[in-house]
Order: structure tokens, then sequence, then C-alpha cells
């Protein structure tokens, strides 16, 4: 049983208008390429912690902070940047809690918050991270505090 | 003499023909895939829209499960993040992998005039694919077992499995190719074969980094190089090389020009690979590589707007195959995608842009564009050509056939153009110094559209497959015959009759 079925092809020249939309192409990319030579990349992730085993960095990486946070840490979809946390909350319903807990805010928020509490949006949140193999000890959230309030 | 087959012995009976367990019939391997890929289309769309309600509604949809095991416990975990590796697995790996491996294990052939050498562990490295990837969609709910990056996240035997699935599949491909002895082979091989070399090079990269322990920022870069790779070299380049197939052979119409292919395949090799170093954005990475990168990205409407314009002068003389459902439709679907889909790279190389969209929703859209708008049309356009000649029967119901056609392209301009335009105001937003909860509060109805979207890319999908399996079950039957010599017009033959 045969199963060739070639395609007919037509000639093998290059159409003016191609070689000319290449050329002003390759013009366009070659003087974009020129006029911005100059700058700097960020980071991809965000600055590594100082210091202190264990690093916030392998924290964040196993509790898997990134996948929605951002691979820098700067916020993704819906969720926010973690870089503002050494100003406050990001978001308001974490006011009240700041408001309560001026200095452990954040803690209390990664670590899981009361469900008798009677505001209902300090029932749920990241303690939906609470559970294994996220969970993370009270040191290993204090760690992973410190560090983003480093960020910028 | 007649024979009086009681009075045989055994030893006189005839042989049995005996069915290998692997098929390694004419077609096996591109079957399989293809019937593999139409069932990831529907699971993958199925766990998109979980993705996005789990990105809406982060705390409700999270769970987690504790399964004691002999050497501990094992924690499953649903949650926004392991949803999220779910979904972009299952359409690259599950539905673009099947259907770009399907593509290529049945035109290949075809062009080249010659059966698939290797059919047996061709078709082998389906069932090993297919068997490896739902295993790893399994340890992705398992974060203890899986590892984090986008793309790379499966434990190392199971990557292990899929590499050697894809080293098989080269194997069957380049002896095929260099069997056949043709030096000039038509350019829907020469897409294919940097395709297929690309996929197994860069899926060893993926999965060699974890091994080599690289500091955090060299393996978040190898991820980032690795995943724009895979798109522009893997997935772009198989679907090109599936439209450049399928136009002249659905229209009968010649190719209207091989020069015009030649150098446009040239233009997407050097431009595909180059673009990939935009994706390298780190203190480490000199800015000129960077921007070279994002130099070749703005070029890349090069060999799209070349692809598309050589097809396209194809079809002509047969425009009212347009208004008709089948293959050409689909097809042109396919390369309006890729018009568009172009341009928006292009814009999102300037750096203007770069700077309010990068790490915003814009580069969800414009994949999503190129996922379910590039390659899902060139794929559903080869499943209307390809099922009648695999199976021998003719597709049945049109109505599913058309449900398919628009409900995908509906879903699949709406769930891209929504996160674009949900990552233009993300940036504005970020821009203004929005507070965190009016981002949220914007951004939720954008991703609520890019929901209904991916539902009606589900819907679309649903249809395929339930076509296929009508086709398969109740579908007329239809006659394989071998089409005319090689220099006549590749037209098929008699409308009952399919041609290979």
């Amino acid at each position: 049983m045969s199963i060739h079925t070639p395609v007919a092809s037509g000639g093998r020249g290059i159409p003016r208008w191609a070689l000319g939309l290449t050329v002003a192409m390759l013009l366009a990319g070659s003087g974009y390429f020129a006029t911005n030579l100059e700058g700097a990349n960020p980071p991809i992730l965000a600055t590594p912690a100082p210091s202190g085993p264990p690093s916030a960095q392998a924290i964040i990486a196993r509790a898997g902070c990134q996948a929605c946070h951002g691979s820098d840490l700067a916020g993704l979809a819906i969720f926010p940047s973690l870089h503002g946390v050494k100003n406050g909350p990001v978001s308001a319903n974490l006011a009240q809690l700041a408001t309560d807990h001026p200095d452990d805010w954040a803690n209390i928020w990664i670590a899981g918050t009361d469900p008798s509490a009677s505001d209902p949006a300090m029932r749920s949140g990241m303690p939906a991270f609470g559970g294994e193999p996220y969970k993370l000890s009270a040191e290993e959230i204090a760690t992973v505090v410190a560090y983003l309030k480093t960020l910028p | 003499m007649a024979v009086n087959p009681k009075k045989l012995r055994p030893y006189d009976q005839p042989r049995k023909v005996r069915q290998p367990i692997i098929p390694d019939g004419p077609d096996a391997a591109a079957t399989l895939y293809l019937v593999a890929a139409a069932i990831w289309l529907t699971m993958a769309t199925g766990i998109g829209l979980l993705w996005v309600a789990a990105q809406l509604f982060p705390t409700q949809l999270a769970f987690s499960l504790e399964v004691p095991m002999l050497s501990g416990t094992l924690h499953l975990a649903l949650n926004p993040a392991t949803v999220s590796s779910g979904f972009w697995n299952a359409i690259v790996y599950g539905w673009l992998g099947n259907a770009g491996l399907g593509a290529i294990f049945f035109i290949t052939p075809r062009i080249l005039g010659r059966r698939l050498v290797g059919e047996q562990t061709a078709t082998a490295s389906a069932a090993l694919w297919n068997v490896g990837l739902l295993a790893g969609l399994a340890t992705l709910y398992a974060p203890q077992l899986a590892v984090s990056g986008f793309l790379a996240e499966f434990p190392l035997p199971v990557d292990a499995v899929l590499l050697l699935a894809l080293v098989v599949a080269n194997d069957a491909f380049w002896r095929t190719l260099l069997s056949a002895r043709d030096s000039a082979p038509y350019v829907s091989v020469w897409y294919f074969g940097v395709a297929l070399a690309a996929f197994a090079g860069l899926y060893a990269l993926a999965t060699i980094a974890p091994i080599l322990s690289l500091p955090a920022a060299g393996a978040a870069l190898a991820n980032a190089f690795y995943v724009r790779a895979i798109d522009m070299l893997w997935v772009t380049g198989v679907a090109l090389g599936t439209l450049y197939y399928l136009v002249p052979r659905a229209t009968g119409n010649p190719l209207a020009s091989t020069g015009l292919a030649t150098f446009g395949w040239i233009a997407w090799v050097a431009l595909g690979t180059l673009s990939t170093l935009g994706a390298l954005v780190d203190t480490s990475i000199p800015f000129a590589v960077t921007q070279l990168g994002n130099a070749a990205t703005l070029m890349l409407v090069v060999p799209a707007f070349l692809a598309v314009a050589n097809l396209v002068l194809t079809v002509r003389g047969r425009w009212t195959m347009l208004l008709s459902s089948g293959t050409v439709p689909l097809a042109v679907l396919g390369l309006t995608f890729l018009t568009a889909t172009a341009m928006l790279e292009s814009i999102g190389g300037l750096r203007s842009v770069r700077s309010l969209v990068d790490g915003t929703e814009w580069v969800v859209g414009v994949r999503l564009l190129l996922y379910f708008g590039v390659a899902t049309f060139a794929f559903l356009a080869l499943a209307d050509h390809a099922f009648p000649r695999l199976l021998r029967r003719d597709w049945g119901a049109t109505v599913l056939g058309d449900v398919t056609l628009w409900a995908v392209f509906a879903g699949a301009a709406l769930s891209g153009l929504a996160l674009i335009g949900g990552g233009i105001a993300h940036g504005s937003m970020l821009a203004d110094a929005a507070s965190a909860d009016a981002v949220s509060g914007t951004l939720i109805w954008f991703w609520g559209a890019a929901g209904a979207g991916i539902g009606l890319v589900a819907l679309g999908g649903l249809a395929s497959l339930v076509n296929v399996f009508l086709m398969y079950t109740s579908g007329p039957l239809a006659e394989y015959v071998v089409p005319p010599a090689p220099a006549a017009s590749p037209s098929d033959a008699a409308p009952a009759a399919v041609a290979g």
C-alpha cells in the first residue's frame, strides 16, 4: 500500500514584497537593538536573605509562595505583591489584624488565623497553606517575615 | 484435493496470526497519539476551568489530604499552585504534545512516501508518553514529590520516562527521513525536524537542570529559557509544519511558493532561537543579550507573515471552501491567530511595553492565544483531515464539527484577549501605585472572562471527542484509496473515498 501523498509546490523564487518586508523588519529590529543597549536587567528572583539557616529563600521555595505571588514575590494575578510588607498590610482585609497586632500581624496571617474570629475575613486566607506539606514552624515564619521586610 | 478439517492434526492447522501487543500496522503511532490528544484536550481544558476557579476562589478551593504510606505520610494538596501546574502541563504535554507527535507521524510518511521506520517503537513511545504524563500529573498534587518550576515539576523517574519517549519518537522520525534519501523534502518535514529535536533537547535540559543543583537564580533562568523555547521551537514549529501540509492538500492547490516557504523556515529557525534569549532576564545576564532576544522577538512577525501569506495565496481560487466546514476553515483560523499572536509577541518584546506588562496576565494571555488559537486550530484541522484516513470512516455529525470550530474560536479569542486586557490593566494599576485590593477587584472580571473562554474551548474539545467517538462507532465506511500519481493535483479522490 502506498501512502505517498506529496504536496505540489509552486515557484522557487522569493517575491519582492517578502524581501522588502524582511529588510524593513531587519532594519527595525537592528534599530531597536542599537538604541536600547543602555540599562540593566532586574533580578529574576527577589534578593536572597542576607544570612541565617534555614534561608528564607529555601522556605519560600518549599512553601510554594512564588506559585501565587510570582517568582519575584511582586504579585501575580489577583495575588498581591509581598514587597510592601514592611509598610503594613497590602490588603484592606488585614487592616484590623494589623491594628490589633502591629508587630506580628504577618506572622499570624501566614500561620493561620483563628477560625472562631468574629470577622469572617480573619477565618481564612493564607491558612489554606496552613496544612502539610506547606505548614511552617513559628521560627520559619519569623524568618520569612523578616526577609519580606527587607524587600524594597 | 479436498481436506476434511476434522481430520487435521494440530500441526496441520494453519498458523494462527497473532496480533502483537504493540500494534505495528501503518499509522498505528499516529492513531494512538491523535486519539490520546483528543482525550487530553478535554481533560486539560477541564483542569483549566479548575485553574481559573482556583485563581478566583483560592481559599474555597483549597483542600489537602493525608495518605498513609509504608514510609511515612503522603500529603496531597489541591490549591492554586498545584492546579496551575496541572493545567499547563496537561495542555503543553498532554494536548499539544500528543497532537504534535501525532501530526509528525501522520504527515511525515505521506510526504516521504515511506512507512514510518520503527512503527512499533513509535507506538510504544506514545504509550510511554501518556503513561508517564499521567503519573507526572498525579505527582503534581503531591508537593513532596514535585519540583517547583513552570513546566518542569515532574520527579526524575517520570522525566526519564518522558525523555525516553521523546528519544524514541526522534529515532523513528530521523530514521524514516534518512531512509527516504530525499535531498529536498517538503518544508513541513523541515519544521518537524527542528521542532522534534528541540523538544527532546529542551526536555533533556529541563531534566538535567535540577540534578545540577543550580543556584536558585540559575534554575529560574533555565526554566524561563525552557518555557520560551518550547513555545517558539516546539509548539510554533509543529503547528507551522502541520499547516504547510494541510492547506495545499485540503484545497487541492499547489503551495504558492517553495522559495518563500524555505526563506520563512530559515527566518523562523534563526529568529525563534534568538528570541529565547529575551527570556533571560536577570542581573547575571548582560543587558545586551536580553535585548538581542527582544529585538529577535520584534522581528518574529517576518516568519509568521511569510507563512501566512504563502498559505493564504495557496487558497486562492478556492475561497468558497472557507464557508464550508472542514479542514480549510480550521487551518485559516489557525493562520489568523498566528498573525495576531506574532504581532502581540512583537509588541510585547518592546522595552516600554515590557516594563508595563512584565509579570502580569499579558504573558499568559499571549500564551493562551498561541496554544488555543494557533496550535489548537492547526491540530483540529489535522484531526479533520487525518481521522477519516486513520479510522477509514467518514465524519458523521457535521453539527459537532461546527460546535468545535465556533466554541474553540470564541473561547481562544475570549480567554487570550481577556488576560491580555487584564495584563494591561494590571500593569497600569501597578504603575499608578493602586492598592492590592483595587487590583484584585479589577482583575477578577478579566479572570472571569478568561474562565468563560476556557469553558468554551472545553466545550469545543468535548464536541470534538464525541465526534471522533461517533465516527469510530457509527460513521459511514470510507474506502481508503491510493491517490493519483505524485505529479498530479493533490486533491482528494471521490467524495465517498478517502485518500491517504
